[in-house]
């Protein structure tokens, strides 16, 4: 749905009765409508060559005008439509084609307001909200994936959980995530929403669309309208759904039974062969031949998995009322074979009626009531390193109960039973969240200044229940008690808003100014309780019906509170020199310093509206922008800002613990001397771009270039001698890079079709670090195997290792290479053909911490999307693409290999390119190797390109009309394939991966094909 | 006209908001509050003592990963997993899997951690003293042990640290600053030493003049506890040189203990690990637990906060694949090296203590039985033995205490035999008998007098007694005696007495590369 804005309405008001005519007069009635049968306001109406009578539609798009008796025919102008021409008649209807330069009059939902798309001094993109119902995603962002430049999405597989979401780049060590704003409402995170509610949906990246947003502001804003309905509109029933399979795609194949013997024999260690012979007495075979094949992906995965959602949504509007009314239901099931899915029933409503001439009032609610069950990703990383020489289940496991899983202790093995891990899995959470907001807005002055005051607020209640039954996995006697743990949280928050808009002109000037005021609160507390032996029946879910722990509960919370003054002045000459200057002032409760401030300054020219461009005929529209100014992330962690004193037992010393008395505390107490005050992070942000729109406006484009500075960015800034860090704002870090998008359309005969790309590029670059030259970081239990590195002058967290060259081919080799020959004189355990050759950076034949360097950044260097989408006659086809290059993925999966001893297994592509004797491969260390302390470092060998290109959607629709001609009802039906294929040298199950880049327990994406009904009527 | 009323009502609003100047300046929520301490009052004077006791016994000096490196750098204790670090520590090398090691580094974090809890527990006791009139001798008494009881843990950190690093730095009480913390410089390891033994000689003067097991804050350091320490600073110093006046400290130092007549061996070696032996008369350091005797509920363990794994008995439990009470991450196996020494000497009480079975040969699916009835099995890794040292029998446990295996038991860091045999050392060293002290170790653990011992039997003794206990003596005795690189595979002279610096310290703090 799209909004429409007539700036000429001043001017007509004026022209409206001024001229009083002596000639015969004759009233006209008339409508105006757009395509859809939507009501047109806002439209100039005047008589074909006799200046000085006009009207204007009304908001129901209605209008009556006094014409002379002579005039034979009306002209109806409004921006955005094609000018067009009718006869008089005593009742005239007018249906208005969209007009060619219409992106540019479109107008565009920025923060506390709206603006003319050709005003724009930022680079500002309006989601097509049409492509994004494309998609079926259970959640909205994931829906936006490859679509918006300079915002890169990573899918998480799991039913229901959102997406990581990042607009250009990470500036920051604590919160990456946009801002979102839902009926003006803050939000962390939108994935309660349902797409289809979605009116509008714009996302601010550059400072000058975003500091509007002060401290909220540094990651992006992503601002939402749900739908609303039409004053004079008639009722719109609107059915959406569609029914889905989805399949696992690109799953990982690991060694089989036979790949896994052999390579376990070459390891040659007595475990190894003890592992073999006894899965071959155990579970069949003979001697070193085992005939256990177990393939756990395969058992781990179902083959399909339902996904459905359907949705009504009924809008209208009567002289004064509009409302509009929608209700949703979503369920998609994990394809993990365990109980996981997500189930969401959503109800919104919206009612706003005209109190008075000058005074609207309204409200909107947003209900949503869902349910997830969520999976043991850790599962997905059992089944990496399981054995296949152990089957799913074992009759002759007699103490396993309740289900008789095989155990791979029987077998010598720890590996865990990746089907038992999802099995004994209970997660349920089930969040309720209503969203209301009311809100009255005046208008005087000829509407000239608007005061809008609006309090939003968010209650959200979850309850989150674990349970783990008694359980027994074998093979010996030792039961594991049930276990019960259940977390109640809460989020009660509000936002109260007062703006007061001011929007005028005087000739070629417009101008406006927006004055505005925000107190928010946000409070968040969860409480957590968990007892054993809970029985298994499910309404004995309750930690009374348990044994109570004494440790077994908490409570934890906050409350922030923030206040805010703002501003912002547009101005532009002609439409032609565009200014929009912002400013806000932030007051915070989280820190000490209480107030920051953020101001924005963003110029615009259209170049194509000067004389000199006239002739031309290269450029339909032509525009530059640049934009400068100050965001602020409050996502930096508030601390207390004064040396605590820990007391209590767990800082008191036992005495007197002897063979008869049990001891006792003698009250104690140490000092935390460490600390700092805490602000939040700064990034200052400059961007320049241009807007064009060439050859018959068939390509239309964009290009940005920004850089984006974070300054006092916090983190824990590590100490000699301790663990004890100090959280501060210490470090700045950059972010630049290229957005781009293009777009062609055009028509062949009954055939339009359309072509679109974009992509952005990103350069990131940490800059200071306080005093530390260099900080390790990684992810658990893996921090010191596998580091990234945050140093000055590189780019954030990039992996940090030897380089892995090749593999040690044959004695001689080692016989003659420094490194090798070094080591292996001291060394116990030698360097032996088969093992990793890394390479001596400094060439001072020892491989030294000089030798470990920058092997990979897990940040794209460059993320795209490109699509393609055809209409002919009743037909509509449309298929997408996505993809990223330049990062890379340390394969945690195969990291393990680092420690398992008990518990590993490979992957196919490993196992059939392991190194067998000289000249094998040059890629894959030998089976023997693997168990060596000199394969067991951090090394470019786990680090490998994590760049895909994926066909993200592709559907085929086909729109017709059923019932009476004056009143018919549009239907469409459609079938989606979604992400069906993927490209990807990856030797992981899927190359998205959130966080820095590190592949274990990552739930796998599936592909989803469907079929879909959309009708309205 | 509504414009205005409209503004003037906005503005009104805003006036408002902003006059609730609470609204932003509320103090935040769920946090600790800032806490007045009132140093007037000596009652309160022991609590950052008893803070600093907690901080050496939990998480810190007994933690597991520390206990695991210092063990396996001797030839008593295998890895028990295929740990990279660990296995680059045991073979002695230097390079980057163990500079990097994050097993290092926690090492180290750990033992500074006790010395940066002293000096913080120092300033505190400095506000005590400050407020202490000049007239009240009795509370400066107590002020003056209480600081020495803080700085015996320091001195002890600081011992410990140079005993694995070499030339480490020493922290004073500027270390209460962070910034100091970037730019601390190494003192050699005989400075750090001998400030060791100066500190000492303060704590000695100042201390109390009890047995642990007798002190006012039971178990808690006293005299003894100094000298002790003292006596190992100065054996260090000494090294395998006869002729070192060192030797005279340490048999002046073990002297004064063996004479006190405070202290005596317990009788039996195998309960001394056990629940009985728990502060006993040979105690002279001790770090003290305790479940409190109640199944559930409140419990302290050598774990820091919430870390099951720190627990000391249960990382080095055996893993008791099959579910029997006695179960842990079997870590820290005894060598076949070490059962053999036993088994050649008939050491049968020592190794009936020390070295106790998994099933037969480690197999899984076997079954072996300890002294006290407790089955044990195989395991996956097929490791044969677990110490017994840090056995907890299930029959002593407290009643239905399931969740932490060997909760109830102390951890034996200095004991007298080991006084004894340093007297013995001493005395031998420097041509005296060394029969008596040497003869009442030996004949405790069952075996039979020696007349006329020499320093190799006093050494093979002390190697017997300590063996598979946790604090590095064996690896230091064959250090300080120079037998070190004939005794262990991979040791290099001049290469692998110490363990780097960790490569996050030197990164932190660049003085600590020279």
């Amino acid at each position: 749905m799209k909004y429409y804005l007539s700036f000429c309405f001043i001017i007509a008001i004026l022209l409206t009765g001024t001229f009083a005519s002596a000639q015969a007069q004759r009233s006209v009635k008339g409508k105006v409508q757009d395509a859809q049968g939507l009501p047109v306001p806002g439209a100039t109406i005047t008589v074909k060559n006799t200046p000085g009578i006009g009207a204007i539609s009304s908001e129901a798009g209605t209008f009556t005008i006094s014409v002379p008796a002579s005039a034979d025919s009306l002209v109806i102008s409004v921006i955005g439509y094609n000018r067009q021409a009718v006869a008089v008649s005593d009742n005239v209807e007018i249906t208005l084609d969209i007009a060619d330069g219409a992106t540019l009059e479109q107008v565009v939902v920025i923060g506390y307001g709206t603006q003319r798309k050709g005003d724009l001094t930022a680079p500002i993109t309006t989601v097509n909200t049409e492509n994004m119902m494309k998609r079926t995603t259970s959640t909205p962002m994931d829906a936006l994936q490859g679509s918006v430049p300079g915002v890169q999405i990573i899918g998480n597989g799991a039913p229901g959980s959102p997406p990581s979401v990042r607009v250009r780049g990470v500036g920051s060590f604590n919160n990456e995530s946009p801002l979102y704003v839902v009926d003006g409402m803050f939000v962390n995170d939108i994935s309660f929403l349902n797409a289809a509610d979605i009116a509008d949906m714009s996302i601010l990246k550059d400072a000058s669309g975003a500091a509007i947003y002060g401290v909220r502001a540094a990651n992006g804003v992503v601002l939402i309208t749900t739908k609303k309905g039409k004053l004079n509109m008639k009722t719109r029933v609107t059915y959406n759904g569609y029914v889905g399979i989805q399949v696992p795609v690109n799953v990982l194949k690991m060694a089989d039974g036979k790949q896994y013997t052999n390579f376990s024999l070459q390891r040659g260690t007595t475990q190894d062969s003890t592992t073999v012979r006894l899965s071959s007495e155990r579970f069949g075979g003979s001697g070193l031949n085992p005939t256990t094949s177990t393939d756990w992906y395969d058992e781990l995965l179902r083959k399909q998995a339902l996904i459905t959602n359907h949705g009504i949504d009924l809008q209208g509007g009567s002289e004064r009322v509009t409302y509009s009314v929608g209700l949703n239901y979503t369920y998609q099931n994990g394809i993990q074979d365990a109980k996981n899915s997500f189930e969401r029933y959503n109800a919104r409503f919206q009612l706003e009626a005209k109190a008075f001439p000058w005074l609207k009032v309204g409200f909107t609610t947003y209900i949503t009531n869902s349910t997830t069950f969520v999976p043991n990703a850790e599962a997905f990383s059992d089944a990496f390193s399981a054995t296949p020489l152990f089957p799913v289940y074992d009759e002759q496991n007699v103490n396993a109960f309740p289900v008789k899983f095989a155990s791979a202790a029987t077998i010598g093995r720890e590996d865990a039973n990746p089907v038992a891990s999802a099995y004994y899995n209970y997660n349920k959470l089930k969040q309720f969240q209503v969203l209301p907001t009311l809100y009255a807005e005046a208008s005087f002055w000829k509407d000239k200044l608007t005061f809008r005051s609006q309090i939003s607020q968010l209650y959200s209640s979850s309850l989150r229940t674990q349970y783990s039954p008694e359980r027994n996995l074998g093979p010996g006697t030792s039961v594991t008690v049930s276990n019960l743990r259940s977390t109640q949280e809460r989020n009660t928050n509000y936002i109260l808003d007062n703006l007061l808009t001011y929007r005028d002109g005087a000739g070629k000037h417009h101008w406006s100014l927006l004055l505005g005021q925000s107190t928010r609160e946000e409070r968040w507390r969860q409480t957590w309780v968990s007892a054993n032996n809970v029985p298994l029946v499910e309404e004995s879910w309750y930690v009374g019906q348990g044994t109570r722990d004494q440790n077994g509960y908490n409570e934890d919370g906050f409350r922030n509170a923030g206040m805010s003054y703002f501003t912002r002045g547009t101005y532009d000459y002609d439409n032609k020199y565009l200014l929009t200057a912002t400013f806000r002032a932030d007051g915070s409760s989280k820190y000490q310093t209480k107030w920051g401030y953020f101001p924005s300054v963003g110029l615009g020219w259209v170049v194509t509206g000067e004389n000199f461009m006239k002739g031309q005929r290269v450029f339909d529209f032509l525009k530059l922008r640049g934009s400068w100014g100050k965001l602020g992330n409050d996502g930096v962690n508030a601390n207390a800002g004064y040396a605590i004193v820990n007391t209590g037992s767990a800082n008191s010393a036992i005495f007197g613990s002897g063979a008869i008395a049990n001891g006792e505390y003698i009250p104690g107490y140490t000092v935390n001397r460490f600390f700092t005050d805490v602000t939040w992070e700064v990034v200052t942000e400059w961007d320049a771009g241009v807007d064009f729109e060439m050859i018959g406006r068939r390509l239309k484009g964009s290009v940005d270039y920004y850089t984006r500075k974070t300054t006092d960015a916090a983190f824990d800034r590590p100490f000699g001698f301790t663990y004890v860090s100090i959280y501060g704002n210490w470090a700045e870090m950059v972010n630049s890079g290229f957005d781009v998008a293009l777009s062609w359309d055009d028509k062949i005969g009954d055939l339009h079709y359309q072509i679109g790309g974009n992509f952005s590029t990103l350069k990131n670059e940490v800059t200071d670090l306080g005093s530390l030259p260099s900080l390790m970081s990684g992810v658990f239990p893996f921090v010191a195997e596998f580091p990234n590195k945050i140093e000055v002058g590189q780019s954030l967290r990039y992996f940090y290792g030897y380089e892995m060259e090749g593999v040690y081919q044959s004695a001689d080799e080692i016989a003659k290479d420094p490194v090798a020959s070094n080591y292996n004189a001291t060394a116990l355990s030698k360097i032996q053909p088969g093992w990793l050759k890394y390479k001596d950076q400094d060439g001072n034949g020892i491989l030294d911490n000089a030798d470990r360097v920058n092997i990979g950044s897990y940040l794209p260097k460059v993320t795209y999307g490109f699509n393609l989408g055809l209409d002919y006659k009743n037909f509509d086809f449309s298929i997408a693409f996505q993809g990223s290059a330049g990062n890379k993925i340390l394969n945690l999966n195969r990291g393990k290999l680092y420690k398992a001893s008990n518990s590993l297994n490979i992957d196919e592509e490993f196992a059939s390119n392991m190194w067998n004797g000289a000249g094998s491969t040059n890629s894959y260390p030998s089976a023997r190797a693997i168990a060596d302390g000199w394969f067991k470092v951090g090394s470019s060998f786990f680090v490998e390109n994590g760049s895909y290109l994926r066909v993200q959607n592709i559907q085929l629709g086909y729109t017709f009309n059923v019932g009476r001609s004056s009143a018919p009802s549009n239907i469409r039906l459609y079938l989606t394939a979604d992400r069906p294929f993927i490209f990807t040298k990856y030797n992981g199950f899927t190359p998205e991966i959130t966080g820095p880049g590190y592949d274990m327990n990552v739930y796998p994406v599936s592909a989803t094909y469907s079929f879909g009904v959309r009708a309205s009527f | 006209m509504k414009i205005n009323k409209q503004i003037a009502a906005l503005v009104m609003v805003i006036a408002m908001l902003t006059g609730c100047s609470k609204f932003l300046d509320r103090p935040l929520e769920n946090r600790a509050q800032a806490t007045e301490i009132d140093y007037a009052n000596t009652s309160l004077m022991y609590q950052p003592v008893s803070g600093v006791y907690r901080t050496a016994a939990s998480g810190t000096f007994a933690k597991w990963i520390s206990v695991t490196i210092r063990s396996v750098r001797g030839d008593e204790i295998e890895t028990g997993n295929d740990d990279a670090g660990q296995i680059a520590i045991h073979n002695y090398q230097n390079n980057v899997t163990v500079k990097s090691y994050w097993g290092i580094n926690d090492m180290w974090i750990s033992i500074y951690g006790v010395v940066l809890a002293a000096n913080s527990a120092l300033e505190e006791l400095d506000q005590f003293g400050q407020r202490i009139g000049s007239g009240d001798a009795a509370n400066q008494k107590l002020h003056a042990q209480y600081e020495a009881e803080v700085r015996f843990f320091r001195a002890l950190g600081h011992y410990w640290a140079s005993r694995y690093w070499g030339d480490v730095p020493v922290l004073g009480i500027e270390s209460n600053d962070p910034n100091a913390l970037s730019n601390a410089t190494k003192t050699s390891r005989a400075d750090v030493l001998a400030h060791v033994m100066e500190e000492m000689d303060y704590c000695i003067a100042n201390l109390e003049d009890a047995r642990p097991n007798q002190a006012a804050h039971v178990g808690g350091v006293t005299k003894y506890t100094a000298l002790m320490l003292k006596a190992k600073a100065a054996m260090d110093l000494a090294g395998n040189n006869n002729g070192s006046p060192m030797w005279d400290v340490v048999l002046d130092c073990t002297n004064q203990i063996t004479t006190s007549g405070k202290f005596n061996l317990f009788p039996d070696y195998y309960q001394l690990w056990k629940k009985p032996g728990k502060l006993s008369n040979e105690a002279i350091l001790e770090f003290q637990y305790s479940d409190f005797g109640n199944a559930t509920g409140d419990i302290v363990t050598s774990g820091g906060a919430n870390e099951l794994w720190g627990n000391f008995f249960l990382f080095q439990g055996p893993e008791n694949t099959y579910g029997m009470p006695i179960s842990g991450a079997g870590w820290m196996v005894p060598s076949q090296k070490a059962v053999d020494f036993l088994t050649a000497r008939q050491d049968t009480l020592r190794m009936r203590t020390t070295i106790l079975r998994c099933g037969v040969n480690g197999v899984p699916g076997t079954t072996a039985v300890t002294p006290d009835g407790d089955q044990v099995s195989g395991n996956a890794g097929l490791k044969k033995y677990f110490n017994g040292k840090s056995y907890y029998p299930k029959n002593q446990m407290t009643v239905d205490r399931v969740d932490y295996y060997g909760a109830n038991n102390n951890i034996r860091v200095f004991r007298y035999a080991e006084a004894l045999l340093m007297n013995a050392e001493a005395k031998v060293r420097k041509g005296q008998s060394g029969d008596i002290p040497f003869n009442e170790v030996r004949v405790r653990a069952k075996l039979l007098p020696i007349n006329g011992v020499t320093i190799q039997q006093v050494l093979d003794e002390r190697r017997a007694e300590l063996i598979c206990e946790w604090w590095g003596e064996r690896f230091n005795d064959l250090l300080r005696t120079g037998q070190a690189a004939t005794v262990l595979p991979g040791f290099i002279t001049g290469q692998s007495e110490f363990l780097p610096i960790p490569q996050e310290q030197e990164d932190r703090n660049s003085n600590l590369k020279n």
